[in-house]
């Protein structure tokens, strides 16, 4: 379930705010505090509007569903570690693969 | 002689020695989240105000800072002063403690105080607390990028995010 995190990530991308979207959108500006809480799940046609109203496009794609559950597995593992333990973890794993060195600006 | 590795959570240890204001971003901040992604180095987004570029650069000199280069594996040094670093986006730095990037604005985010927004105080070792990046702040980041690097990484880092929002939305009752 990731509705609520993909309007807020969309709407500070847009760099407006919640009003300026429900103003966009027509919709009650307590109604987008709820999506992105998840106390109220929008339909995806409903998403879909949001999301263009904050100028980006919703795509999709069908893929196979990973029968292994080999990232699910993994993810819960690290969601049962400290963040200390999880850190130490990847340092370690990059310093026994190495990691290609980047050389601009595109993180957060 | 063994040689001994370097410990890139020293870094945030001369950052935080130093009262540099910075959140910890990119893989590392995602690593923190609970995404099983691999990193070497370590990048941070600084505050932009002087007098914190003014301690984020006497920091960086006792790190021994130089810049990242493929052709030179000490790095090669630079003048690390306050009013160099701030035209940049991002300085790729190898110090005595591993790699680092500075990344002053981040794809797609408001830089420093953009991201303390929705940061969180982790304690990442005994005597260590950082401010970290939100996992869908890097996301965000990470798709305004774009680069394939980026991108390949992206659907792992969602979904992190999802089975985090599951687990919490559980706890409500939801």
């Amino acid at each position: 379930m990731l509705s609520g995190d993909l309007l807020v990530e969309a709407r500070r991308r847009a760099g407006i705010s919640q009003a300026e979207l429900a103003r966009r959108s027509k919709v009650a500006p307590s109604l987008i505090g709820r999506y992105e809480r998840y106390e109220v799940i929008p339909s995806l046609e409903r998403l879909r509007e949001l999301l263009r109203a904050c100028g980006v496009e919703l795509s999709f794609r069908l893929a196979a569903v990973d029968a292994s559950d080999h990232d699910r597995v993994l993810i819960e593992r690290e969601l049962r570690l400290t963040p200390a333990e999880r850190l130490r973890r990847g340092l370690a794993a990059g310093r026994a693969f190495g990691s290609f060195p980047e050389h601009d600006g595109g993180r957060a | 002689m063994t040689a001994v590795e370097p410990d890139p959570l020293e870094i945030l240890r001369v950052l935080e020695r130093h009262r540099v204001r910075y959140v910890l971003i990119g893989a590392a901040a995602a690593r923190v989240a609970g995404a099983p992604v691999v990193t070497e180095d370590l990048d941070v987004t600084p505050a932009l105000d002087r007098a914190n570029l003014k301690r984020l650069a006497t920091a960086l000199r006792e790190l021994d800072a130089r810049l990242r280069s493929a052709t030179e594996p000490e790095g090669v040094p630079f003048p690390v002063e306050p009013e160099l670093l701030t035209p940049a986006e991002i300085w790729t730095l190898t110090t005595s403690a591993g790699y680092l990037d500075v990344c002053l604005r981040p794809s797609g985010t408001g830089g420093y105080d953009d991201l303390r927004r929705e940061a969180s105080s982790e304690l990442l070792a005994p005597d260590l607390t950082v401010s970290v990046a939100s996992l869908r702040d890097v996301i965000r980041s990470k798709e305004a990028a774009g680069r394939d690097k980026d991108l390949a990484q992206l659907p792992l880092l969602r979904r992190t995010l999802e089975q985090i929002r599951d687990r919490e939305l559980r706890r409500r009752g939801r």
